[in-house]
């Protein structure tokens, strides 16, 4: 799982090739360590894992700003904090 | 263009799989009549794969999710299927009551819950998860599948009778089910009740108002705090006061709104459920049909030739002595089928006891002594695995589960790529085990099915499976903040 900075108020998560909880739990922390306003962007390749991390965002008030297939099997989220 | 053709190729895969469950149907029923059995079996399977696969529809997911990241979809979706399966299965076991089971209240049920529920936290899923998700090409499921299926099995031929005389028998609460407890008849087996009665005791005390405790503690503990400070900033804004620093009071009307968010914020998680308590409530329905048309109590007096003569049917009349056409002209012997002539054939949806069974095939295949116990010598045998009716249920399932996956560009293949990953794999998928044996059942055979049918001991497991979700997730949770310890904003963690 990598966390990296991508510019200024936004990062970049990669948890593909890990299965739950690992995925929903790292993409949750990552976000708890961004300030308001911040983003970031998950790549994610476990399906119920994107259904745990949108309920999680509409729980906390995170905005889930994109939603996109880069490719079969691998979701694309840029969630705003 | 690569997208396109990628796109194509799934759907071309997807029909693949429905025409191999079609063509395999259509060889069976040709080879026997009577192998629709096995066949219904099969496609109720896929059909609970599709389902679960759209709603992501995973007991782990209920438990763990609930305690780490405060998510309730999935706890949420159980009782709805819950309440669903409970009100069909009432009309069910009121047409026939020979289907009206209740399990045993003891402390296997609390211990085989606790181990359950700290395994399927760490193996990513709960047993019937692990099936939908290996149809989604993750192989490391299937990693959980197997060694769901041998730890059962040896710890069944190896440990199960000890554990069974000095914990099972004799120490538990027998026959004690809510429609019996409301209306009487606790110790008369053949006691009979009315779809009402069922439906008070089973559906709306066992499923409904235990349900409903349930959410309405869910809500407060969980969703209520940060649902009514959104909602009273909300309120603030609409009334003109600024969004950052005003707030406003809140009532009893938005309790009830946060309330309702919380029961309907996953559509799909919540049309899965009522679609897999319908569905489930169907299977049962049917395969007690079959069982009457075709003359068996278990399909294991089908692949012996011997009917159970004088057996009640499920619809009360009786075994017929005379061996039907539809059955195959092939007699499976002792130790494909139990000392009993039986195999295991628990008509409704069940999971666990038929990848031990697998399991135990395989080792007895390669020449270990499997049938000198009471689980598979004396129970449920240890059939051939394409003759094993609730296995072919599980096949189907993750044939279900790979359609859909298919069709809606989700399907991926995922490889167990570090130690660690196998650990929480295996190690998991044993705990699932050695935790379903236990406690006599898994998340659907010791905890959904039972608790539609009205049976308490279903809340014990349940007890036991959060105790145990909660554990394991706590460990995961530790481990997580401790690789994230850094103030370092970047990292790279390998599990």
């Amino acid at each position: 799982m990598k966390f990296n900075k991508l510019e200024d108020g936004k990062y970049e998560l990669d948890v593909t090739g890990y299965v739950c909880p690992h995925p929903q739990l790292y993409t949750l922390k990552c976000m708890e360590k961004l300030e308001d306003g911040m983003e970031l962007d998950v790549l994610i390749d476990n399906p119920s894992s994107v259904e745990s991390v949108t309920q999680a965002c509409n729980g906390k008030g995170y905005a889930i700003l994109e939603k996109a297939n880069p490719k079969a099997g691998v979701t694309a989220l840029k969630i705003q904090k | 263009m690569a997208d396109a053709i990628a796109s194509s190729r799934h759907k071309i895969y997807a029909i693949g799989v429905l025409g191999f469950v079609a063509i395999l149907s259509v060889l069976y029923y040709f080879s026997a009549p009577v192998y629709i059995y096995i066949i219904a079996y099969m496609w109720f399977g896929f059909i609970f794969g599709i389902l679960q696969q759209y709603g992501r529809f995973c007991f782990a997911s209920a438990f763990r999710d609930l305690i780490m990241v405060k998510v309730p979809r999935m706890f949420v979706g159980i009782i709805i299927g819950l309440i669903m399966l409970s009100i069909v299965n009432s009309y069910i076991v009121s047409v026939y009551p020979d289907k009206y089971i209740i399990e045993s209240i003891g402390f296997h049920g609390l211990l085989g819950g606790l181990i359950f529920g700290i395994g399927m936290v760490f193996a990513g899923g709960c047993a019937t998860g692990s099936l939908y998700k290996t149809g989604e090409g993750n192989m490391i499921s299937f990693a959980v599948l197997m060694s769901l299926a041998f730890s059962q099995a040896i710890f069944q031929a190896t440990a199960f009778d000890w554990f069974s005389r000095h914990f099972i028998q004799g120490k538990t609460l027998n026959d004690v089910g809510l429609t019996k407890l409301l209306f009487g008849g606790i110790g008369n087996h053949a006691a009979k009740y009315s779809f009402w009665q069922h439906l008070v005791g089973d559906t709306l005390v066992n499923a409904v108002l235990v349900g409903l405790l349930l959410l309405i503690g869910v809500y407060i503990f969980v969703v209520r705090k940060p649902f009514l400070k959104r909602r009273a900033r909300q309120i603030a804004v609409t009334a003109g006061a600024t969004a950052d620093g005003g707030t406003a009071k809140t009532g009893f009307k938005d309790e009830l709104a946060g309330f309702w968010s919380m029961i309907s914020a996953s559509r799909r998680t919540s049309i899965a459920a009522i679609l897999i308590g319908i569905v489930a409530g169907a299977q049962i329905f049917s395969l007690a049909w079959l069982q009457n048309h075709y003359n068996f109590t278990n399909f294991g007096q089908v692949l012996a030739g011997k009917p159970a003569v004088g057996a009640p049917l499920p619809n009360g009349s009786k075994v017929s002595p005379t061996v039907p056409s539809s059955w195959p002209g092939t007699h499976a012997a002792y130790p494909d089928v139990s000392h009993n002539n039986t195999v295991f054939d628990p008509g409704y949806w069940y999971i666990t006891t038929q990848e031990a069974m697998f399991g135990g095939w395989v080792l007895r295949h390669i020449g270990f002594s499997m049938s000198n116990n009471s689980y598979f010598g004396m129970d449920n045998g240890l059939p051939n695995p394409w003759l094993s009716p609730a296995l072919l249920l599980s096949i189907g399932l993750i044939l279900g589960a790979a359609f859909k996956s298919l069709t809606a560009r989700e399907f991926k293949w995922k490889f167990p790529h570090s130690k660690a990953q196998w650990a929480y794999a295996v190690g998991g998928g044993t705990l699932m085990g050695i935790g379903a044996r236990i406690g006599l059942g898994c998340n659907i055979g010791a905890f959904y099915g039972p608790a539609a049918f009205g049976n308490p001991s279903a809340w014990v497991f349940f007890v036991g499976l959060f105790l145990g979700a909660a554990i394991s997730a706590r460990y995961i949770n530790f481990f997580a903040n401790r690789k994230m310890a850094s103030d370092d904003m970047d990292f790279d963690i390998k599990l």
